[in-house]
């Protein structure tokens, strides 16, 4: 199965221009990069991978429940250990029964799992997410951007990938993260790690055994703006090719979804063969070549709309923020959190037995008659209006939601009256609403439920939904 | 059932002391409450009932016996109810149950709430624990946040606006200037009530209550020991509901059903209706609140509210007097002391004893105290002169 239905991408809304960062530094930062996306408080790879899957699957009318393979590559996981793919599959409503794997260990992980979900039967997702980090005197930490793109394999799609190759060669220190450690780093040696980059790719594209001159496109990792284009010669292809293929200096480095979003941002400029490598510190990569027949159904948000001043960035990415309070008082245990994962995640409504009306949590006595028949499940499409809002300030948040506002400022909060799927019927929950660039909507406005980290406690993450003005959505 | 009737009852002052504890705060209003009610001895208390949330842990366990023990009600049934900013109002109920019932002839109903002495990180844990935890609070929401969407609802609903809720704390401030025992005992204009720092837009720092320091205790008696007591206030309605506690599992955002609820039972059971009421203490912990209770308690029609506090109806010499005490707003608002605390108000009301801001001519006083943002309430319909 190597044929390609659908393509999504999502890159955060907020975005850091590269001159805040030369004011605040003094010197120039990370190389050929103009702006880099920041993740909200509330994003992470998990979210921005929902945000991609989502669109993939739309993009290729594949219901997620028909869905029998995922594939997760991220060299950033929301933790180091945990099966990132089971949350991933839960949030997206893919069944549990279906196989999923995830990669990591260097950014080639995004090729690598494509490459190797080519031998699996479909349809099959494979979602590449990364947000990577440096610390904030270094290049990497510079020009580290945020971003994820969704493909779905199927029998039948308009993007074939044609062929594979791979190649490794030791070239330690060149990009890697030490054990424990959330910052990505590299010795700093220009010409050793240009060898290393270009040595990998070339050795590649020699596997994959394809003519790759005359491609509309060259998508390769980006660790910065410059590095893509020393491997022209190598390559033996121009630099507009690979101009075609490249967005880092519109997103900053994304790691292993550096090659995928140069993909989809070429398919969106109606590139019909793209050559794509992954290319991993230390050194590896794993090289494709695709060719479209006919137009790739694609879902993207790749653009930013919301700059941040560079001390606006250093809070939303949690490097000058603390943490929760300590406390007491009122506590969500993990066991009670995970009893509702399917109304956090997937937003599952009940039906009332008795009456039929929409009961959310879908628990206890209905609201409306009083029955306590139970419920049939009802998944809501995620779509509301804004029956009553606030907006709670600094020091008006409950604990677990301390961090967040230290990082990303006051929020909206509001009770939705989310649609039942027959007519005119509502059920009513609550949700906050995400930040940005919108601020408190009113009664009456339409909103979207999107996928974000809720707050963290005990080392855990809480994943569940907020909500967004529908006039905001990308 | 037989009557009952309050024939004391008295109040610490309330407010931030941070050389009180629970334990001093709850014997002050103890004692005053005894010597209102001349007649009374504690050996005759036959039964007794706290109200507090326990807000910062301290006594969380056996809260009851802990304050009763230490004031020497020594052996007397003593237990602790729990029903958030409506503890103490249920344990009014509960006593005044426990005397109609014959159970007890003499019963104590206090409460008592600590809650200015830990830093507001600590804070944060406790005041959001009586909303709905699991889907409310995770939204990031606490109760300023529950009733600014309310209040976002009722002025989208009817023609209303947030001056409305500024009028409400310049008259609330203004009576309890009055009372000696205000946690904010000092009036303010409308001007700075309209311009006061933003909490949860349309809620300003004015539209909302303190969290204070204070205990309140009242004493319940049968007819035949009230007829001995200098004063009693006949007991003449009690009502109480209960109501989903999470806002949005409600039918509406702009009234408080279990209000309606208890209003209705407590019109009931005095047989009188709120055209009778001479005065009433009600839940104001945020102004909006205060507005929904004139509905809910039918003192106007439906988007009447904002007509009555324009006409000055509710002010301390209007037709209507609401929160002589000052309210939550001035007089302060210690969770589980509150709804105690109203009726210590009434029966001062009632008894000719409320000096500054005594209501002229006043026989039918109400309280009105809810739980968290609607869960629970409970209604009074007291009765002076009687005995």
């Amino acid at each position: 199965m190597n044929e390609i239905a659908g393509v999504g991408a999502y890159v955060p809304r907020l975005y850091l221009p590269a001159d805040a960062y030369r004011e605040a530094w003094g010197k120039s930062g990370a190389a050929g990069v103009e702006r880099v996306a920041i993740p909200d408080a509330d994003e992470d790879t998990l979210t921005m991978a929902v945000e991609a899957g989502w669109r993939a699957l739309a993009a290729a009318d594949v219901d997620p429940l028909e869905v029998e393979h995922l594939a997760f590559a991220t060299t950033t996981p929301p933790a180091d250990e945990e099966e990132s793919t089971v949350r991933l599959a839960s949030l997206l409503g893919i069944p549990k029964a279906v196989s999923t794997r995830q990669y990591g260990g260097g950014t080639s992980a995004g090729a690598a799992a494509l490459a190797a979900t080519l031998d699996t039967t479909g349809p099959a997702l494979v979602v590449v997410s990364e947000s990577p980090e440096g610390t904030p005197e270094s290049d990497e930490g510079a020009g580290a951007g945020a971003g994820a793109v969704a493909l779905v394999l199927d029998e039948d799609g308009p993007l074939v990938v044609d062929g594979v190759g791979e190649f490794g060669d030791p070239y330690p220190g060149t990009r890697f993260r030490r054990r424990g450690h959330s910052e990505t780093e590299s010795i700093g040696i220009t010409q050793y790690e240009r060898d290393a980059y270009t040595s990998a790719i070339g050795g590649a594209v020699d596997v994959l055994g394809t003519t790759v001159s005359d491609v509309d496109a060259v998508a390769l990792t980006s660790p910065d703006g410059k590095l893509p284009y020393r491997a022209a010669r190598t390559l033996g292809v121009s630099t507009a090719q690979i101009a075609s293929g490249t967005v880092v200096s519109q997103t900053g480095d994304t790691g292993a979804a550096g090659p995928f979003l140069g993909l989809a941002s070429a398919l969106e400029d109606g590139a019909s063969s793209v050559l794509l490598v992954g290319y991993g510190g230390g050194a590896g990569a794993t090289a494709l070549s695709l060719s479209a027949d006919g137009d790739v159904p694609t879902r993207l948000a790749l653009d930013g709309d919301t700059e941040l001043s560079y001390a606006e960035a250093l809070r939303r990415r949690g490097t000058i923020t603390g943490e929760e309070p300590e406390g007491g008082g009122a506590y969500v245990s993990v066991p009670t959190w995970r009893q509702t994962i399917p109304q956090r995640h997937r937003l599952v409504a009940g039906r009332c037995r008795d009456c039929e009306m929409l009961s959310f949590p879908p628990e206890g006595a209905c609201a409306a008659c009083g029955s306590l028949g139970g419920y049939e499940a009802i998944s809501l499409a995620g779509e509301g209006t804004v029956e009553a809002a606030t907006r709670i300030g600094q020091g008006g948040a409950p604990p677990e939601f301390v961090e967040q506002q230290q990082r990303s400022g006051s929020f909206a909060v509001a009770v939705v009256a989310f649609d039942g799927p027959e007519g005119d019927e509502t059920v009513s929950i609550p949700a906050q609403v995400v930040q940005s660039p919108v601020g408190t909507p009113t009664i009456g406005d339409r909103v979207e439920a999107v996928p974000r980290r809720i707050y963290e406690q005990e080392g855990v993450v809480r994943y569940g939904f907020k909500v967004i003005p529908t006039a905001a959505e990308r | 059932m037989r009557e009952a009737y309050i024939v004391g009852a008295g109040q610490s002052a309330y407010g931030a002391f941070p050389n009180e504890s629970y334990r001093s705060l709850f014997a002050t209003a103890y004692e005053e409450a005894m010597d209102s009610a001349g007649g009374v001895d504690p050996e005759d208390v036959d039964e007794a009932v706290i109200g507090s949330l326990g807000v910062g842990g301290r006594q969380l366990g056996l809260s009851g016996p802990a304050v009763t023990e230490h004031v020497g009600l020594h052996g007397v049934p003593s237990s602790r109810i729990e029903n958030a900013c409506a503890a103490s109002g249920y344990a009014v109920r509960q006593a005044v149950q426990a005397v109609k019932s014959g159970m007890a002839d003499v019963a104590i109903a206090g409460g008592y709430e600590v809650m200015t002495d830990m830093s507001g990180d600590v804070a944060k844990y406790w005041l959001g624990v009586s909303g709905e935890t699991e889907w409310e609070r995770l939204t990031g929401t606490t109760f300023s946040g529950v009733y600014a969407q309310m209040a976002s609802a009722y002025l989208d609903a009817y023609d209303a606006t947030p001056d409305h809720f500024s009028k409400v704390a310049v008259k609330n401030h203004a009576n309890g200037a009055k009372n000696p025992k205000a946690h904010l005992g000092f009036e303010c204009s409308l001007e700075d009530a309209q311009n006061a720092p933003v909490v949860a837009d349309p809620l300003n720092l004015y539209h909302c209550c303190p969290t204070s320091d204070g205990a309140a205790a009242v004493i319940v008696a049968s007819e035949d020991v009230a007829s001995s007591c200098d004063d009693a206030v006949r007991v003449a309605g009690v009502g109480a509901a209960s109501e989903r506690v999470g806002l949005f599992q409600r039918e509406s955002y702009t009234s408080i059903e279990s209000t309606a609820r208890a209003a209705e039972s407590a019109y009931e059971m005095a047989g009188l209706g709120p055209d009778d009421v001479d005065f009433a203490e009600v839940h104001d912990c945020f102004a909006i609140a205060e507005l929904l209770a004139y509905e809910d308690l039918g003192f106007c029609e439906r988007g009447g509210a904002a007509t009555l506090i324009d006409d000055g109806v509710t002010e301390l010499d209007g037709d209507l007097p609401v929160n002589p005490s000052g309210g939550l707003k001035s007089k302060g608002h210690p969770i589980g002391a509150t709804g105690a605390g109203q009726v210590v108000e009434a029966f001062k009301q009632l008894t000719g004893h409320a000096d500054d801001r005594q209501v002229s001519g006043a026989t039918v006083g109400l309280t009105h105290n809810v739980g968290g943002s609607g869960g629970a309430a409970v209604v009074h319909v007291l009765e002076g002169g009687v005995l």
